[in-house]
């Protein structure tokens, strides 16, 4: 049965990810960074993960960017990592249909390491995804799996390694990759 | 009167020094007779994502000054990220579009409202730091050094003719993926 992940949890974990991103990112040649925070999220709010963008609010090492639309955050993303800046996407599924052009124009044919966190909003607790009596649940990992791009579900506390490994992953193929956060994080 | 595209990218090639820049549409094959092998990469295939690619690489570099070359068009296609661009008060932004009314790639059938859409209007309401309209060339050469300098995100709405070039007619350049990684290994190698 999945669990709710706390924010804190989630906030730590991109914390960590963010530094070793910085990390390789000087290994790279890139040398110090303009900026004072460790990484960017952009974000086109989410209901699930709505108690991770209040915490993110208050955290001064993460910079948080709303964008009007998912469109924005794939292609903002895109500049940032030519840029030599660490980014995570947050969205939710809407956002990942609403933006599925962005995502094969600038992720996949630009060949840019987007790394999306997806809130399953509705996802119900005791269904998988697939057999969701709605469409923006059900739909969500075939549409994925139809564009090719990896993915994996944080479906508890003890999934919030995949963060970091599908970040690293989408670094080493050269494009998208995403984790669906599967219920809403407390 | 309305200004050749052509002849500002000449003029901004001219000045812009050590600035990125972002061609989309129309402008895309001329940049690439104007500034070949620079610091840019034109967009196609995500229409309206141009200023969007443009904020993330000011964002990422705040030392230098990038100048987005958006069409009408292609806004109207993202039009939120004029706020969101706003919001992010990205200070070394430039955002030039190049405004003919109509959808000029596609066959040059007018886009909705025309002329008549008030670009300068929307980005001031969206809290750009600066927004304005120019149409004539001499005007253009006079505040470019201006508009290369003060603090932004600075937006403006250039009233232009078609461009010799749409990039229906002038197929070729580099593919977006290499665009990027040229760029990207640019920035680095300038670091």
């Amino acid at each position: 049965m999945p669990e709710s992940i706390p924010a804190s949890l989630i906030i730590d974990t991109l914390k960590d990810l963010f530094r070793e991103a910085r990390a390789a990112r000087e290994a790279e040649g890139w040398g110090p960074s303009p900026h004072e925070h460790l990484g960017w999220i952009l974000s086109v709010p989410d209901t699930h993960q709505k108690t991770v963008l209040a915490a993110l609010d208050k955290e001064q090492t993460i910079r948080v960017l709303t964008c009007a639309t998912e469109d924005e955050a794939c292609t903002i993303a895109a500049g940032l990592h030519a840029g030599g800046e660490p980014v995570v996407l947050m969205i939710q599924h809407a956002g990942l249909y609403a933006s599925v052009n962005t995502l094969r124009g600038v992720a996949m044919d630009g060949k840019v390491p987007v790394f999306y966190m997806i809130g399953l909003l509705q996802r119900e607790k005791d269904k998988d995804p697939k057999e969701s009596r709605h469409s923006m649940v059900r739909y969500c990992e075939p549409l994925l799996d139809t564009f090719g791009v990896p993915h994996a579900r944080l479906e508890g506390p003890n999934d919030v390694h995949l963060i970091a490994e599908y970040y690293r992953l989408s670094r080493q193929r050269r494009g998208p990759t995403a984790v669906l956060v599967g219920l809403e994080t407390s | 009167m309305a200004m050749k595209p052509e002849e500002v990218l000449r003029v901004i090639q001219a000045a812009r020094g050590n600035a990125i820049c972002i061609p989309t549409m129309t402008t895309g094959p001329a940049w690439r007779d104007i500034a070949p092998d620079d610091l840019s990469a034109g967009c196609v295939g995500f229409m309206g994502g141009a200023s969007s690619l443009g904020l993330g690489l000011a964002l990422a570099r705040p030392e230098r000054r990038v100048i987005v070359f958006d069409g009408d068009g292609s806004l109207l296609m993202q039009l939120g990220s004029l706020a969101t661009i706003a919001g992010s008060r990205a200070r070394n932004l430039v955002h030039l579009l190049f405004k003919n009314g109509v959808y000029h790639t596609s066959g040059s059938q007018e886009i909705p409202g025309g002329l008549t859409v008030d670009f300068v209007t929307m980005a001031r309401g969206a809290g750009y730091a600066m927004a304005l309209a120019i149409g004539e060339l001499d005007e253009f050469k006079r505040k470019l050094p201006q508009l290369l300098t003060a603090a932004g995100p600075i937006f403006v709405e250039l009233h232009t003719t078609l461009a010799d070039q749409t990039p229906m007619t002038a197929r070729g350049g580099s593919p977006f993926d290499q665009q990027m990684e040229r760029l990207r290994g640019k920035l680095l190698a300038a670091k």
